[in-house]
C-alpha cells in the first residue's frame, strides 16, 4: 500500500494537468454548454497524447486511467472520458472511436453524449455491445444537468456486435468505476470553489466560512470526497472487480447528493448563476446519479457483490 | 499509488488469523460483547496479550531497543485490524502499545523507559488516560487538576513530589489500571495549553479513588477518578514541566486512529447481512451504503498509516479518518436495529451490543465536532473569525 504517486504516475499527472490547463476549465465548459456542444478538440488532444490508452498498458493500467478520468472531471472537461479511457479499453480491449455513449438496453436511451457519439456501448444483460453511430443522426435533448445529452433510438440499443461472454458484467463494473472517478473529480472541484467562496464572502462583518455551522458541513463534504476518491483508486488498482467498483460508485454517488445540496446551499443565490463556476461541476452530479439504473442500483450492486 | 500487500504482510495476516482461531475460546463472542473494559475481556486479555507478545506481535512496530522488531506501521495496523474485527481481545491494552509506549519512548527518562516499557511489551500492563475533567471535555486545555511541587518525604532524584488535587472523568479502564497517563496543571497561574504537565501516576497511591459512572453504554465503561493530596514523585513526570501539551498532542495523533473500529463495524455488518431478508431492495440499498461507509473508513485510516510509514508528521487526515469511521459505525448501528427488529431490545443481544458501542463513536477520543473543526482549519483553510 502506498498513497503517494510513483514517479511515473506523477509525470503522467503533470502532463495531463498541463494539457487540461490549456484546453479545459470552467470557462470553456460554460462556453460549450451555452452552445450545447461536445469538446471534440479536447477529446482529440487527449487521444493524440495517448492518454485514452492508459488502461491498455503495458506500463500503465486502470489506475492511471482512473486518475486521468478524475483529473478531466475536475477540470470540467466536456468529453466522454469515463467511457473512452475506462469502459471501452476495459471491455473491448482497445480504444473505440469517440465520443462514446454508455447506455443500457433496458432503459429509455436518454444518455450523455448520444447526439455527438460515434460509438455506443450498450449493456444488454450479460453482454455488452458496441454500436457504431453516425454523428448528427441523433437529435440533442436539452438538459439542466451540465452535459450534452441525446436519446439513442431503439435500433441502436438493440444493434451492434456482442463483445463476448461476460462482457456485460465487465462493462457494468467499469462503468461504475468511471462514475465513481467522474463524481470524485467533480465533487472535489465543486467543494474547492465553494470553500473559496466561503472564505471570500462576508456577511455580518465576517467571512461566512468562519461560522462553525458552515465549517462543519464543508469539512464533512471533504471527508466524503476523500473517501470517494480513494475507493475509486483502490477499485482501479484491483482491476475493477465487481465488489470494489460497486462500492466505489455507491459511496461516490451517495456523497454526490450531499455535495450537490451543501455546495449550493453554502454558495447562496450566487451558486444559481451561470457566471459563478459552481454549476459546471455541481449540475453534473445529479446526472451521474441517474446512470446505470441510478444510485439505488449501485447501492444494491455493492451489497449483492459482497453478500452474493 | 498502489494498494497491494507484500508477501510477508499477507503471510502475517494468515498466521495471525490461524493463531486467533486457536486461542479465542468457543464463547469468545459472549466475552467480547461487553467491550474492551468489561471484567470478562480484561481477564481474557491477561492471558491473550502475553501470548501475543510471546509470538513477537504485540509491539512488533516498536524499536528493537524497547522489545519490538522495528516492523513497519503497516504490520501493527494489520494486527489492529484483525483484532478489532474479532472484538479486540487485547482489551484495554491496545492503548498502551498504540500510543502510551511510543510517548514514553519519545519523552521518557531512561528510568521510565526501563521500568514502564517492558511490562507493556510483555502484555502485562494496564493503563488508563487521565485527560477529561468535568469542566474540560472537548476543550481539553481548560483542565484544572493541579499538581504543586512540595519537598519530598523520600529522596527522589529531583528532591520533590507533586501534590495532585482534582478529578478526572469518563476514564475507561480506571478500575483495572495500574498506571494513569495523567494530565495536570503544574502552574496554577497558567492558561490554556501552557503550564500543563504529564504525570505517569501509579494508581495505587494514597488519595486516588476510582468510582464507576453508571451509564447506558454498558457496565464498568466510564469512571471518575478523584485525586486528593496524591503525592506523585517527580520521577513520574513525562517530559519537561509545563510542556505536557506537546506530549499529549503527539500522543493524540496516534490515539485517534489507533483503534481500528471500522474493522469491527465491517464484521458486524457481515453478520447483519447474513440474516437480512434476501432480495429486499430497500435493505440491500442500506447494506450497500453501510458497506461503502466501512470501506471508506478503512481506506482513510490506511492513508494515515501510510503517512506514518513514510515518516511524515501527523496531519489532519487523522481527523478525516476519525469522522469517516464514525459515519461507518452509525450506518451499521442503524441497520442493526432495523434488521434485528424487536430482538434488539434485549440487553446484551448482538444488535444491542453493537448499538451501544457505536453510540460512543462520535464522542470517544475527541468529538466529531472537534475533528471537523480541525479539518476545516487545517485542510480547507477556513478562517476562525
Amino acid at each position: 500500500v502506498d498513497f503517494a504517486p510513483s514517479d511515473e504516475q506523477r509525470a503522467i499527472a503533470e502532463a495531463v494537468e498541463a494539457l487540461l490547463a490549456q484546453r479545459a476549465g470552467p470557462a470553456r465548459a460554460i462556453e460549450l454548454a451555452r452552445k450545447g456542444e461536445y469538446d471534440g478538440a479536447l477529446d482529440a488532444a487527449l487521444g493524440e497524447a495517448g492518454f485514452l490508452e492508459l488502461a491498455l498498458g503495458p506500463e500503465t493500467g486502470l489506475l492511471e486511467a482512473t486518475l486521468l478520468v478524475e483529473a478531466v472531471a475536475r477540470a470540467g472537461g466536456v468529453v466522454s472520458i469515463g467511457a473512452s479511457a475506462l469502459a471501452a479499453p476495459g471491455v473491448a480491449g482497445r480504444a473505440l472511436p469517440g465520443p462514446i455513449a454508455l447506455a443500457t438496453a433496458g432503459e429509455g436511451g436518454l444518455v450523455r453524449f448520444a447526439a455527438h457519439a460515434r460509438t455506443a456501448l450498450v449493456l444488454d444483460g450479460g453482454v455488452a455491445r458496441a454500436v457504431a453511430l453516425t454523428p448528427g443522426s441523433v437529435a440533442p435533448v436539452r438538459s439542466s444537468f451540465g452535459w450534452p445529452m441525446g436519446r439513442l433510438p431503439a435500433a441502436a440499443l438493440r444493434g451492434g456486435d456482442p463483445l463476448g461472454p461476460g462482457s456485460g458484467a465487465r462493462l457494468a463494473s467499469l462503468w461504475r468505476l468511471a462514475l465513481a472517478a467522474e463524481a470524485a473529480g467533480a465533487m472535489r472541484a465543486a467543494l474547492d470553489v465553494t470553500v473559496e467562496y466561503a472564505k471570500r464572502r462576508r456577511q455580518f462583518g465576517r467571512a461566512i466560512g468562519s461560522f462553525q455551522a458552515v465549517q462543519h458541513r464543508l469539512a464533512e463534504c471533504h471527508v466524503l470526497c476523500e473517501g470517494a476518491r480513494w475507493l475509486a483508486l483502490e477499485a482501479a488498482w484491483k482491476g475493477a472487480p465487481a465488489e470494489a467498483s460497486a462500492v466505489a460508485a455507491a459511496h461516490a454517488l451517495s456523497a454526490a447528493g450531499r455535495l450537490f445540496a451543501e455546495t449550493h446551499q453554502l454558495s447562496g443565490a450566487m451558486g444559481y448563476t451561470r457566471e459563478h463556476d459552481l454549476h459546471v461541476w455541481s449540475m453534473r452530479l445529479p446526472a451521474l446519479r441517474l446512470e446505470l439504473g441510478g444510485l439505488s442500483a449501485q447501492l444494491r450492486a455493492a451489497a449483492e457483490a459482497r453478500w452474493p | 499509488v498502489e494498494f497491494g500487500w507484500s508477501d510477508d504482510d499477507r503471510a502475517f495476516r494468515a498466521e495471525l488469523r490461524a493463531f486467533l482461531d486457536e486461542i479465542l475460546p468457543p464463547d469468545w463472542d459472549e466475552i467480547a460483547k461487553g467491550g474492551p473494559g468489561s471484567d470478562e475481556q480484561v481477564a481474557f486479555s491477561r492471558r491473550f496479550c502475553p501470548a501475543l507478545a510471546a509470538r513477537g506481535w504485540l509491539v512488533q512496530h516498536w524499536p528493537a531497543a524497547f522489545g519490538g522488531r522495528d516492523a513497519s506501521p503497516w504490520r501493527h495496523a494489520i494486527l489492529g485490524e484483525e483484532l478489532w474485527a474479532r472484538g479486540e481481545p487485547r482489551g484495554p491494552q491496545y492503548m498502551n502499545v498504540n500510543w502510551i509506549g511510543p510517548a514514553i519512548m519519545r519523552y521518557g527518562s531512561d528510568e521510565q523507559k526501563r521500568a514502564l516499557l517492558p511490562p507493556i511489551a510483555r502484555g502485562e500492563a494496564f493503563w488508563c488516560q487521565g485527560f477529561s475533567e468535568p469542566e474540560a471535555g472537548s476543550d481539553l486545555v481548560a483542565l484544572r487538576t493541579l499538581a504543586l511541587r512540595q519537598p519530598s518525604g523520600s529522596s527522589g532524584p529531583d528532591g520533590h513530589d507533586y501534590v495532585v488535587n482534582g478529578s478526572k472523568i469518563w476514564t475507561s479502564y480506571a478500575n483495572h489500571a495500574e498506571h494513569c497517563f495523567l494530565l495536570v496543571r503544574t502552574d496554577p497561574e497558567s492558561k490554556r495549553h501552557h503550564g500543563i504537565t504529564v504525570l505517569l501516576m501509579p494508581m495505587d497511591l494514597p488519595g486516588v479513588v476510582v468510582r464507576e459512572i453508571p451509564s447506558v453504554v454498558g457496565e464498568r465503561y466510564f469512571h471518575e477518578v478523584f485525586l486528593t493530596d496524591v503525592r506523585v514523585p517527580a520521577s513520574c513526570r513525562l517530559g519537561p514541566e509545563g510542556e505536557g501539551w506537546e506530549v499529549v498532542s503527539y500522543a493524540l495523533q496516534y490515539e485517534r486512529v489507533g483503534a481500528a473500529r471500522y474493522a469491527r463495524a465491517a464484521l458486524t455488518l457481515d453478520a447483519l447481512a447474513a440474516r437480512a431478508p434476501k432480495g429486499d431492495p430497500t435493505v440491500l440499498e442500506k447494506l450497500g451504503a453501510a458497506r461503502a461507509a466501512c470501506e471508506a473508513a478503512r481506506l482513510l485510516s490506511y492513508k494515515v498509516i501510510d503517512q506514518r510509514a513514510h515518516g511524515l508528521p501527523p496531519s489532519a487526515d487523522t481527523n478525516v479518518a476519525r469522522v469517516a469511521g464514525t459515519l461507518a459505525e452509525r450506518a451499521v448501528a442503524d441497520l442493526a436495529l432495523e434488521l434485528f427488529g424487536a430482538e434488539a431490545a434485549e440487553y446484551g443481544s448482538f444488535a444491542d451490543a453493537h448499538f451501544r458501542l457505536a453510540m460512543t463513536a462520535g464522542v470517544a477520543v475527541g468529538t466529531t465536532e472537534v475533528n471537523l473543526n480541525l479539518v476545516a482549519a487545517r485542510v480547507l483553510g477556513l478562517p476562525r473569525d
